[in-house]
């Protein structure tokens, strides 16, 4: 009775046909055949740190047959995870930073690998305490470990003589530092500054940590914000002194001019820059791209007249996670099981000069390492004053307003005390809500 | 219903099939369901949990809601009427019937057709402070440029004159409508003794005034959907959440946070706002528009 | 409004150069970056034209190695872009014409009714739907591929169906009647009568869809996780680099070929695409 029209026949065929491709192209295939079981690892490293996770790669790979492991270079990857897990096409293996643990977890964004760990007989026993630390969330494992880091000053050994100072003699308490500072500090017959001695804003990447080498600590650990704490307030007292002695707006032009930090033109090793403080990863940027820099790494100065607070550190360590819904959880932990094991980190973090997180090290690793100072970094990750980013959900937040709060004190905008009072009311409200939230939620 | 009209529904509605599954899947759903997922804690990692108006309660206390809010109502404050006023001013000058005007109105509409990731990019690196030629333009004129994206203040004014920048699309738009304007009014308003600027006035803009209309409740719309050239620029809103637009916020929540039920409540905050923005542009407008033939 | 003394015209004439200058300078600006060794582009006084013109750096933009990814698959983003955009283009002008015919040519129950809730959605935001439609990609399994980029063009969009209707109305009923009479189908009126008269109206749909398929950022951006399938909106960003410090020759020339192709097309489809904007803005 009713033909169907062309009219509805060709918008009907088309949509249908639109369907059909949608939903059939695209599927992947794994090991099914008989192959090895591919599995996608992504990590965020270039260049020789990148090349240094290849070589552990194709070592794993060539040492057993079944699973071949597909490296990944994928810029932002905590966020591309998180979204690709979200998306629900996770990769097996993801390569994140330790501070993303608790959040991803608390998201059940990543797996749990404790049933993995007790089979294997994996636990703290093996690695260093403030990287084992890391991994562990709510009583539970949630990453495992590819290459640990601390902090340190570094000092230009040349500029120093240059200034007069003892160059084997890095500044041991903040006053010293200041001192130095000013001695190292040039300007051009313009007064326009060509060499800063210390920044505390360069590279910018502890910009909210400052509290911790004051005594100072950013939460209590159970529901307690502790931004504007006496110590915190007194340690970005000291950063503003210097936008205060040097100009707010003389910094900033100065150091809108810096170039690339891979390259160079990077402020330290342009010897822009006389001081500066940096990871343990310092060391092969500055083989790499300033081979005749004459430099050394030591402890971060502490406060005079508080030699409790030395050998403050912040200890951070990359790790490797399984997403949730990865299609090969497996054989993603078996790689990571190699990439923790004395051999694989050792070949890992040797290739990227640093130091493992692991307890035993051998005699060998540290003849060869390449790193001079690589001794100061291990005793650092040992101190009982090493800290790690916060374990808080919000931390993301907490830091962008940290981050904020030192822009607007460093710009001179606000005074410290200001800044930190607004960082830690917000933040105290969203702890309260969050802890409300999840309160709310668990029931 | 008669054979005929059977026979027409039927067609029609065959005709009009892709947009019915167009609509209700990828527009009635989703604002039915994001409306739920206002309603609820959800992270697509697990099933959505029902917490009532907790995320609206939230927003109401949330700073970094405020703070974007603020920028994006700012930045629209003067990029929206400056823009009119660019944009009208240099149509009314091409429409004077000056030589070449094909070529000046290409001129001005071409950096609109710029991608904005591009242009984005290019304009970083204009307002650089070290090296911006901005600055140094401004300094052969003997102004001292200010530090433009890296200063607080400066920030947003900033992307306002990006922003004009891409005023070419509206010029052709006004351009369009002042053409289609009857000479008889001009005429008319010239025997009447009306001088140039008089003639703008009382003919030209009320003549544009619905354009003008349509053009500023899109551009609201738009203002809030500003997110590619700031995410680009400044992804944090740097400095000091300067340019952390309510599009930034909104997408952070959702993709960087995972929280997609406040996500979706801001959503429908924007939504009510440009709502009544809307509503209070158009009685607003009721004594200024002059449409034609009624 | 006609200008009429030479003082005016001379003045206005002035201002139109002078505004000229002013909004072609960022353009000339990017390529004169782009031509530039690094070292000029870090002058001050800033050089206007470069002094040799490097276009090696090019070739270095297309195979560059940039500290967030290692090699930036330039071409591979093109043609992923272009592969995207066409799809689109045929999928907006084909289910867009259909979906304007049924409201523009016919007339049935319900459909003034459906059409006025059609330009009610052009109210709204993207950003209220943008979770949702996330939510439902993910549970289809599509985040990752290319799908949630183009399958939703052959679905019709408000703002083209507008255009389109709009168009179609000013085509004489009478040839569609004589057609009809005739005994000519409907999809048979569509296909051979209303569409090829239709082209330029066609022609601007596609054109706009072209241009925002390769500006679009945002989609990008949310749906593909896997850098193989990135566009060049998404890999320009690569060229940044994470810790402070850029090479702007080279993000100038990346910004330049990315920017070229858009101006070429449109000196080439210069009428279309004004008309087009032209009809757009008016019928507000």
């Amino acid at each position: 009775m009713l033909k169907p029209s062309r009219a509805t026949a060709l918008p009907s065929l088309m949509i249908a046909a639109v369907l059909v491709v949608a939903t059939t192209t695209g599927c992947r295939h794994d090991g099914r055949s008989g192959g090895p079981i591919t599995i996608d690892y992504w990590e965020k490293w270039t260049g020789f740190e990148g090349d240094a996770m290849r070589a552990t790669v194709n070592a794993f790979n060539e040492s057993q047959s079944r699973i071949h492991v597909n490296l990944l270079t994928v810029s932002q990857v905590d966020r591309k995870m998180l979204m690709a897990t979200a998306g629900g096409i996770p990769p097996d293996v993801a390569g994140l930073w330790s501070s993303n643990v608790n959040v991803y977890a608390d998201k059940n964004a990543v797996l749990c690998l404790d049933p993995y760990l007790k089979r294997e007989g994996i636990g703290e026993q093996d690695f260093l305490p403030v990287f084992w630390d890391l991994c562990r969330h709510r009583g539970k494992t949630w990453a495992l470990l590819t290459t640990p880091a601390t902090i340190a000053l570094h000092w230009n050994k040349r500029l120093f003589r240059e200034a007069g100072l003892d160059p084997n003699r890095p500044p041991r308490t903040i006053e010293e530092l200041d001192a130095f500072a000013e001695k190292l500090t040039t300007r051009d017959k313009d007064g326009k500054i060509v060499r800063m001695g210390f920044m505390p804003s360069e590279p910018g990447w502890w910009n909210w940590a400052w509290g911790y080498f004051f005594g100072g600590r950013m939460w209590d650990g159970k529901s307690k914000i502790t931004a504007n704490s006496p110590e915190n307030i007194r340690a970005f007292e000291w950063v503003q002194s210097y936008s205060k002695k040097y100009g707010a707006t003389a910094l900033q032009t100065f150091q809108s001019g810096f170039g690339n930090f891979s390259s160079p033109q990077n402020a330290f090793l342009s010897e822009t820059v006389a001081m500066e403080i940096q990871g343990v990863w310092m060391h092969n940027f500055i083989s790499k791209y300033a081979p005749k820099l004459e430099w050394g790494a030591a402890p971060f100065p502490h406060p005079a007249g508080r030699p409790d607070l030395a050998n403050v550190t912040d200890a951070e360590a990359d790790v490797l996670v399984i997403p949730t819904g990865a299609k090969h959880p497996d054989e993603a932990f078996e790689f990571i099981r190699f990439v923790n094991s004395q051999g694989g980190s050792e070949l890992l973090n040797m290739g990227q000069r640093k130091f493992t997180p692991l307890r035993k090290v051998s005699a060998e690793f540290l003849r060869k390492h390449p790193n001079p100072y690589i001794e100061v970094f291990i005793d650092l990750a040992k101190s009982k004053n090493a800290f790690s980013t916060p374990k808080l959900g919000m931390w993301n937040e907490y830091a962008d307003e940290m981050n904020n709060a030192f822009d607007n004190l460093w710009l001179q905008k606000r005074a410290p005390k200001e800044a930190l009072d607004i960082v830690q009311q917000r933040m105290q409200k969203k702890l309260d809500r969050g802890l409300r939230r999840e309160a709310r939620l668990e029931h | 219903m008669t054979r005929q009209e059977k026979r027409t529904l039927r067609n029609g509605l065959g005709f009009v099939s892709p947009w019915f599954v167009g609509l209700s899947v990828f527009l009635l759903y989703p604002i039915i369901a994001s409306f739920y997922f206002s309603l609820c804690e959800y992270s697509v990692l697990m099933k959505p949990q029902f917490i009532g108006l907790g995320n609206y309660a939230d927003l109401f206390t949330d700073e970094v809601f405020w703070k974007a809010l603020g920028n994006t109502l700012g930045y629209a404050a003067f990029a929206l009427p400056l823009g009119v006023v660019v944009s009208l001013g240099l149509a009314i000058l091409l429409n004077t019937g000056v030589r070449g005007m094909t070529v000046y109105r290409t001129i001005f509409f071409v950096p609109s057709l710029v991608p904005m990731v591009a242009l984005a990019i290019l304009w970083l690196w204009i307002f650089n402070g070290e090296h911006g030629v901005l600055n140094h333009v401004l300094g052969l004129i003997g102004i001292k440029g200010p530090g433009w994206l890296s200063d607080p203040f400066w920030a947003k004014p900033a992307l306002v004159l990006l922003t004009l920048w891409g005023v070419g699309h509206a010029v052709v738009i006004y351009l369009a409508g002042l053409q289609s304007a009857p000479q008889q009014l001009y005429e008319a308003a010239e025997l009447d003794g009306a001088n140039w600027g008089q003639k703008v006035r009382h003919v030209t803009l009320p003549m544009v005034s619905p354009v003008i209309l349509f053009n500023t409740i899109m551009g609201l719309i738009g203002v809030f959907q500003f997110f590619a050239v700031p995410y680009v620029m400044s992804p944090r809103g740097q400095p000091a959440r300067s340019t952390y637009f309510f599009a930034m916020y909104l997408y952070d929540n959702a993709f960087s946070y995972l929280r997609m039920g406040y996500a979706s409540a801001m959503a429908w905050i924007m939504f009510l706002i440009i709502l009544v923005l809307t509503l209070l542009a158009l009685k607003f407008s009721e004594r200024l528009v002059y449409y034609e033939g009624g | 409004m006609e200008a009429k003394s030479p003082q005016a015209k001379f003045l206005i004439h002035a201002i139109l150069i002078g505004l000229s200058i002013v909004f072609l300078f960022p353009l000339f600006w990017m390529v004169s970056t782009s031509l530039k060794p690094i070292e000029e582009t870090m002058k001050v006084p800033p050089q206007w034209i470069p002094s040799t013109f490097q276009l090696s750096n090019y070739w270095k933009a297309i195979t560059y190695q940039s500290d967030q990814v290692g090699y930036i698959p330039f071409l591979r983003y093109t043609l992923n872009t272009l592969y995207l955009a066409v799809l689109g283009v045929a999928g907006t002008v084909l289910s867009n014409a259909l979906v304007a015919y049924g409201f523009a040519r016919l007339k049935w129950k319900g459909r003034d009714l459906l059409f006025a809730v059609t330009l009610a959605t052009m109210m709204v935001p993207f950003p209220v739907t943008m979770v949702a439609v996330f939510a439902l990609f993910k549970h289809l399994g599509w985040i990752g591929s290319f799908k949630p980029l183009w399958v939703p063009a052959f679905f019709g969009s408000a703002f083209n169906i507008f255009l389109l209707r709009q168009f179609f109305r000013t085509i004489p009923e009478e040839l569609s009647d004589a057609a009809r009479v005739d005994g000519c189908s409907e999809f048979g009126i569509f296909w051979r009568i209303i569409l090829p008269l239709a082209k330029p109206a066609l022609a601007v749909v596609a054109l706009f869809h072209l241009l925002y398929a390769w500006n679009d950022f945002l989609g990008p951006l949310i749906y593909l996780t896997d850098q193989k399938h990135f566009t060049l909106a998404l890999g320009l960003q690569f060229y940044q680099s994470q810790h402070g410090g850029t090479e702007w020759n080279m993000l100038m020339a990346a910004c330049t070929i990315i920017v070229l192709p858009v101006i070429i097309l449109f000196f080439f489809t210069q009428r279309t695409f004004i008309q087009g904007i032209a009809v757009t803005g008016m019928k507000g």
